[in-house]
């Protein structure tokens, strides 16, 4: 394989492990908001890496135990409030680790007091999901809110039709999704709604030739991904824009050379992590995404990845 | 700025710190934190199991913000103490415009804004912050949901200039996105499925054109001008404007890759042209956009199909 298509798998495997060393550093406070998400992140890379071991699983069940909340929340450290997002976050690391009958067997009730805590966030009146009793919502949450509880079993929780009823009211004139109704088409937005209706089996809903435009349309002239018309290029919309491509089954709708190439060229060859674009700082969120972008592209020797 | 600390501060002689709680012992949960944040969340947490709400909260919370914002019990916290003692909310809105200005991409202070301007009941003010604000980005999704936001709450769709504004911020930044969406909100987006009257959509037509005309290459007018005419079942009627811009008798003066798209899609549902329906897709496979040319000759396979229509 030629140098400029190598993944630095072991470089990326010790950037990840090595997050966990760098408390005395001002960034790693200043990303404690979404620690849980983060750690969430790194071990997905790994597993994808197939370095699925590479962090203790036994303090990541700790860890993520200590941000449970007695409303069966979580929140993004120790000590913050509960919120959806971490929620989520929470489920998928446990869901990961395979590790709900050990946190059942430790905290009797605890996975139907997770699953009430989601489904409570439901608006009765639209159908969507807010983020944390305060009000805020979009999509994000709603697909989480699916995604998490699917994974649980407690789909039934919640009302899924009225969910898909909301979903449908953020679809725009140009194909795509956005946070809300009437907000602006956005690839993190496509993939959220795109996610929800797969895990609600309503992906018939979907102009999915118009999507499927839209979002190969996404691609720019040097490989990368944009996520919204007249943007830049972003590893992480390799994850975004091509997961959904994925389950719309049109992944072959955009040049994937192309994009693999400008994937590996956001690697950082020396200390491992991906970033942004070429030449940035890399960081973990783009770390895993880059990775799962490449997955979903058969790049040799990764796991496969869910789209969902 | 130099660093603020509490236990040598009178006003706070009252309140004992309270340590963060980590869960117990475990490497990946203990979270060092800078002296000052540390002491600062110490006592914020030690106020928020009082319950106390006063103005010295304020300042705390304000404190903990500059430190990071993107803490979030932070800002839930400081929103129940302005509403719990009553505080001038005209000041918190002053507070918030220089930092909102500093954390452009940050989530809850958007949140947070929204909640004050509701309790407000007026939107005054907010068009020039906005104006600030997107000096700096002008395609900020949170900026422009926010200004979707106030469009509704207080019904400013017609006679308050919105449209006015938007078509100055279409001219500035031909390719902004946001700036066409909120057009399109405007217009017909916000409005409920209430249909357009002819007059409106003979000036959106007008106005896309006149737009793509100075930019053939734009993804975001060409959208819209789609939209408009599908919206109105009349996207065949954009065949002569289609040509302008791709004449396919023509192929080397193609002045857009949009208009090779549309043309394509109009000559499809055509009888007899599915030839330079065809025609056109090659030019798009090969020449005017070939990154995407697995779509595009996915469209050409579709016109094989008896009976298909893009
Ligand atoms: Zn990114």
């Amino acid at each position: 394989m030629p140098a400029e298509m190598r993944l630095f798998v072991d470089k990326h495997v010790r950037y990840i492990q090595s997050l966990d060393t760098r408390e005395d550093e001002l960034e790693y406070w200043l990303t404690e908001h979404l620690r849980l998400s983060g750690l969430y992140w790194g071990l997905t890379a790994l597993h994808l890496l197939r370095h699925p071991h590479a962090l203790p699983r036994q303090e990541i069940l700790e860890f993520v135990i200590s941000c449970l909340h007695e409303n069966g929340g979580f929140g993004a450290a120790p000590g913050h409030d509960a919120h959806m997002l971490y929620t989520v976050s929470a489920v998928q690391i446990l869901a990961t680790l395979d590790a709900f009958d050990e946190l059942e067997e430790r905290l009797p009730g605890v996975r139907q007091k997770i699953g009430h805590y989601m489904a409570n966030l439901q608006d009765p009146q639209t159908g969507t999901f807010l983020g944390d009793e305060w009000g805020e919502h979009d999509t994000r949450f709603l697909y989480g809110a699916l995604n998490a509880l699917s994974l649980m079993g407690f789909l039934h929780l919640v009302n899924v039709d009225k969910a898909v009823d909301y979903i449908q009211s953020c679809a725009n004139f140009d194909g795509g999704y956005g946070t809300g109704p009437g907000a602006e088409s956005h690839s993190g937005q496509v993939f959220t709604c795109v996610g929800a209706l797969t895990i609600a089996g309503r992906l018939d809903l979907v102009n999915q030739e118009k999507l499927g435009a839209w979002l190969s349309e996404r691609q720019l002239k040097n490989g990368g991904l944009n996520g919204r018309p007249e943007k830049k290029e972003d590893v992480c919309y390799s994850w975004w824009v091509m997961s959904s491509l994925a389950m719309l089954k049109k992944l072959h709708w955009i040049d994937g050379e192309k994009l693999t190439a400008f994937i590996l060229k956001c690697q950082d060859p020396e200390l491992g992590g991906l970033a942004d674009r070429p030449g940035d700082m890399v960081d973990v969120f783009h770390t895993v995404f880059g990775i799962a972008g490449l997955s979903l592209l058969q790049y040799p020797g990764l796991a496969e990845v869910d789209p969902v | 700025m130099a660093p603020k600390f509490y236990h040598d501060d009178p006003v706070w002689a009252d309140i004992d710190p309270l340590p963060q709680d980590d869960g117990g012992l475990h490497p990946l949960a203990a979270i060092n934190y800078t002296d000052e944040y540390s002491e600062a969340m110490g006592y914020l947490r030690a106020v928020m199991a009082n319950n106390e709400f006063s103005k010295r909260i304020l300042e705390l919370t304000e404190h903990v913000i500059s430190l990071n914002p993107a803490h979030y019990t932070v800002w839930l916290y400081r929103a129940k103490t302005l509403f719990e003692i009553n505080a001038p909310l005209r000041d918190e809105i002053e507070w918030l415009n220089p930092t909102a200005l500093k954390h452009l991409k940050n989530y809850q202070i958007w949140h947070h804004r929204q909640t004050v301007i509701e309790a407000l009941g007026s939107p005054d003010g907010e068009a020039d912050f906005i104006d600030s604000m997107l000096e700096h980005d002008s395609k900020n999704y949170h900026v422009w949901s926010y200004r979707q936001w106030l469009v509704k709450r207080f019904d400013l769709f017609e006679g308050k200039g919105e449209l006015e504004w938007t078509e100055q911020m279409v001219e500035q930044d031909l390719r902004n996105n946001s700036a066409w969406n909120h057009r399109w909100f405007l217009v017909i987006g916000g409005r409920d499925g209430r249909a357009l009257d002819e007059e409106t959509f003979k000036r959106e037509m007008d106005f896309a054109k006149r737009l793509v005309r100075k930019a053939p290459q734009n993804q975001s007018s060409w959208n819209y001008l789609r939209g408009l005419a599908r919206h109105a079942n009349s996207t065949s009627a954009l065949k002569d404007f289609a040509l302008e811009f791709a004449d396919l008798s023509r192929p080397d003066e193609i002045h857009s890759s949009h208009a090779l798209d549309l043309l394509a899609d109009i000559l499809a549902t055509e009888e007899d042209q599915k030839e330079e329906a065809r025609q056109a897709l090659d030019l798009l496979a090969t020449r005017y956009d070939p990154i995407r040319a697995y779509y595009w000759n996915y469209r050409k396979g579709l016109l094989e199909q008896p009976g298909a229509v893009a």
